[in-house]
Formats: C-alpha cells, structure tokens, sequence
C-alpha cells in the first residue's frame, strides 16, 4: 500500500491530479473553474501536500471528488504545470488523460502589464490570451504583452 | 456601418478603388495591409496636391474624439480632418472637466457617446488595449489615437507616407530608430506598418533599458524582416552611413514606473549636427514630436530635418482614413 494511499481513500468517481510540483497544489485550485465546482453540492476536494513521489520527490495530489476536469480546464493545468498527470476514476477505473495545448485562455491569468485595460480598476474587461507555444509565452490579446509560460503560475487570479 | 456615405454627399470614386477599410476598427498596423495603407496614401496623395476634395463628405456624420490623455497634433488634426469633411464632433479633450474626473470608466463613457448616435469612435487613452477594449464594447468603429505605450496605427501611416513621400518608395527602405524604443507607441505601429514592404531593414538604437519591446522583435521575426540592435554609441555611429531615414523618438518621463531610472538615461542619445555627420548628406529625420532635448533645435534649418512635413502630414492621412472607414468611396 502506497503511502498516499494510507493518507486517503481511493475514489470511485471523478478526477485525481497526480504529480503536482510539492506545494503548488493552490496553482491548480485556482486554474480550475472554482465556481463550477463550488455549484455542486455533492463535490469534495482533497488536497494532498508532499506526499513522497519516485518521480518528483515530493509531490502534491489533488483528487476532486465527483468532479470531472473539463477539457478547457485540462487544457490548461497540462499548460501551466507540464509534470501533471490527469486522471479520470469511473466506477473505480482509471484512465489516464493527456490534454492537446490550448489555443486560448480567457480570465484565471492577470495581465503582467500594470498599464494594461485588463488591470484598470472597474474596467469590465476579462484577460484574454492566445498561446505561443512554439515561443514558450502567452500574448495578451488586448495590449500584445507575453507572458512567458512558466511564470504563469506568479499571475494567477486568486 | 453604412457601407456608402449616407448623409453626406457624394463625391464619386476619387480613385476608383475598392474600400477596404469601410466600417473597419483601426486598433493595430498589424490588422492593415500594404494595400490597406496604399489606399490611405493615395487618398492622401490627392487631398494634398488638390486633386481630390473631401469636403463635406461626412456631412451629416458625428465623430466623438475622446481623449483621455494629453494630445496636441493628433487631437487637433483629427478635429480639423472631422470638421472639414462636415462631420459633427463631440469631443472629451480634457477628462479633468468630464465626468472621467468623477471616476467613470471609459466603458460607461463610451456607451454613453454611443447612445448620443456617434458613427465613429476616436480614442486616446493612457492603458495599452485600450482601444481594442473599447472596439469590444461598441458597434460603431473606433480608431486608435494613442493607447498607453502599446500603438498608435495613425502616426504610422502618416510616417510611412512622410517615407514613401520623400524616398520615393518604402521597399528596401532602411530605417534607423533611436531613443525610447520601449515606451514609445509609435514605434511598434511604425515596425507592423513597415514589415508589409519588402526588404525593409530596422535598427533599433537604444540603451538596453530602452530597447523595442520583445512582441514587437517576435512579429518582425514571423514576418521575416531583418532587423538589428545597436545599444553602444560606437555600434550607433557605425550603422548611421547605411541609413535611409533616422527615426527619433521622446524619452517619455510619464512612462517610467521609477523617475530614478528617467533621470539616468535622459539625454543618452542626443541628435545633432555632429551625429549626422556620420550618416549620408541625404538622411531624412523625423520624429513624432513633441521633441524635449533628444534633437536638437540645430536640425531644423538642415534639409534633413523632415519631421515638420511629417506633422502636417497627419491631416491628410486622418481626413482620407475617416473619410475611408466612415465609408466613402476608395
């Protein structure tokens, strides 16, 4: 029995984030669609920090309890944190999902331009970002500013 | 958007050309064209030399200028091009008597013009994305007069036309541009203008705090146009014998987040009559003005100095481009 086991139980339905870098576990609650979540009574999330890991070390786990991660959602969490694995658990079975890149990505990620309109207080405009993978950065699509991928996680909205 | 002029008159096809830009957001260079712009030109061509009129063909229209920043030649031009095409003007020229003192958002203050039954947007504003933001919120076109230090597409087209005017052509063209490359909103206007051209060369002379922002190489580099940066001065006096055109900007104080980095770079890079003697007797230079003491008064009297053309230039781009996306024959 492994020891993320003995910490807690498997699940029979929904989604288990596997692989998260020791301590970011936050970066993926809040690139997830929290309010999806929250909407549904019957949701638990388990959040498991450092637990050991051959691969990384040390790792956290989020399990999302009858949750199933939207492809958008995967999309992005596969963006942001590379080393993730993305399991679904239906009926107690497991099936691994690796995400395509998305193309876009709207809201969760704060301009990192101060001058930008998406940081101007009361400004209803929603950040919006079309991804340059092959430049390892995301553009602003309202005032052009990139972002390189792996400080994402230094922008997100809380 | 009406796709004719219709409560103006009507002055024909002055160049029998398709309007490609009729109805049409003017946010980016990098949404035009070549052709896009050789429209605007030669509209521009004729308005100057007297062989196309334009007046009173946006009689009946209302253009709202809203400038939320401060601007002297591009509001005036665009508010002399609207007047002498017949269009009405509203304008916000000095939010500190607007309700923008009293915190409205640029979003309420646009739905508010809106519903006044304006048929075209100019807009000036301190945030980059501004004016796509805007583009977003209404139905009517908006063309972007200057947002924050992202772009400003007209300043372009006037400094293209000034290139194109002068040399005689824009393929091949190389163009140095020195100063405050980072903070400057022309600047990557100028560069998505000029990457429709063939062989154009840029040099980007600038101190490393200074320089051209990374969206604008990465565009320059997609579309295949050379470029290079010099940052010492030696590199800067060895690239002055290959230029065309010497495109000086501001060092703008207002964009610098900290005033102790202001203060360390002003005055870095001065144009005078001793740095021309490095480049070729027939160097143009412009600059968008205003002008604080990065070229000095010295130039003016050279025929070098091309930026007052430059400027005047601005009203017959901005007569032809309203006259464009408010729908008037090409």
């Amino acid at each position: 029995m492994s020891s993320e086991s003995l910490l807690v139980r498997k699940i029979d339905w929904g989604t288990v984030l596997d692989h998260i870098p020791a301590w970011k576990a936050d970066q993926v609650i809040k690139l997830l669609n929290l309010e999806s979540l929250k909407q549904d009574p019957d949701v638990s999330v388990i959040v498991l920090h450092n637990v050991p890991s051959k691969k990384l070390g040390r790792k956290d786990i989020v399990k999302l309890y009858h949750y199933m991660v939207s492809e958008d959602e995967a999309k992005i969490l596969a963006l942001v944190l590379p080393q993730i694995t993305i399991n679904y658990i239906r009926d107690w079975k497991v099936k691994k999902h690796s995400p395509g890149l998305p193309e876009r990505i709207v809201g969760k990620i704060r301009c990192p331009e101060t001058s930008c309109i998406t940081n101007v207080e009361r400004e209803p405009a929603t950040p919006r970002y079309i991804v340059m993978k092959e430049h390892g950065v995301i553009a602003c699509e309202y005032c052009d500013t990139l972002l390189e991928i792996e400080r994402i996680p230094d922008f997100l909205v809380d | 958007m009406p796709s004719s002029l219709s409560g103006g008159r009507e002055v024909g096809a002055p160049l029998g050309l398709k309007n490609t830009l009729a109805g049409r957001d003017i946010i980016s260079c990098k949404d035009l064209s070549r052709e896009d712009a050789e429209l605007v030109f030669r509209l521009a061509e004729g308005v100057n030399s007297g062989t196309i009129h334009l007046e009173d063909t946006l009689a009946g229209r209302r253009v709202a200028l809203i400038f939320v920043e401060p601007s002297t030649r591009t509001f005036q031009s665009f508010y002399v091009a609207a007047r002498s095409l017949g269009a009405e003007v509203l304008s916000i020229h000095d939010p500190a008597v607007s309700s923008i003192a009293k915190g409205e958002t640029l979003y309420d203050t646009v739905k508010m013009i809106e519903g006044y039954g304006v048929d075209c947007i100019v807009l000036r504003h301190p945030a980059r994305g501004s004016a796509r933001f805007v583009a977003e919120t209404t139905s009517v076109p908006v063309i972007n007069a200057g947002s924050g230090s992202q772009e400003h597409p007209t300043q372009a087209l006037l400094d293209v036309f000034t290139i194109k005017s002068r040399l005689g052509r824009v393929d091949g063209a190389k163009i140095g541009m020195l100063g405050d490359l980072r903070y400057s909103r022309t600047i990557p206007s100028l560069c998505y203008l000029l990457a429709n051209y063939n062989g154009v060369e840029i040099f980007f002379m600038a101190p490393p705090l200074l320089q051209v922002r990374r969206e604008v190489e990465l565009y320059l580099s997609e579309r295949g146009v050379t470029y290079r940066k010099a940052m010492a001065a030696d590199e800067i006096k060895e690239v002055m014998p290959d230029l065309d055109v010497l495109y000086v900007t501001r060092i703008q104080k207002e964009r610098f987040p900290d005033p102790t980095e202001y203060e360390r770079v002003r005055g870095s890079y001065v144009v005078d009559a001793k740095l021309l003697s490095y480049g070729r007797r027939d160097l143009g230079i412009m600059h968008p003005l205003p002008r604080v003491d990065e070229l000095s008064p010295e130039v003016d009297k050279l025929p070098n100095a091309w930026y007052f053309e430059q400027a005047r230039n601005g009203l017959p781009i901005r007569k032809a481009l309203l006259h464009l996306v408010l729908g008037g024959a090409g």
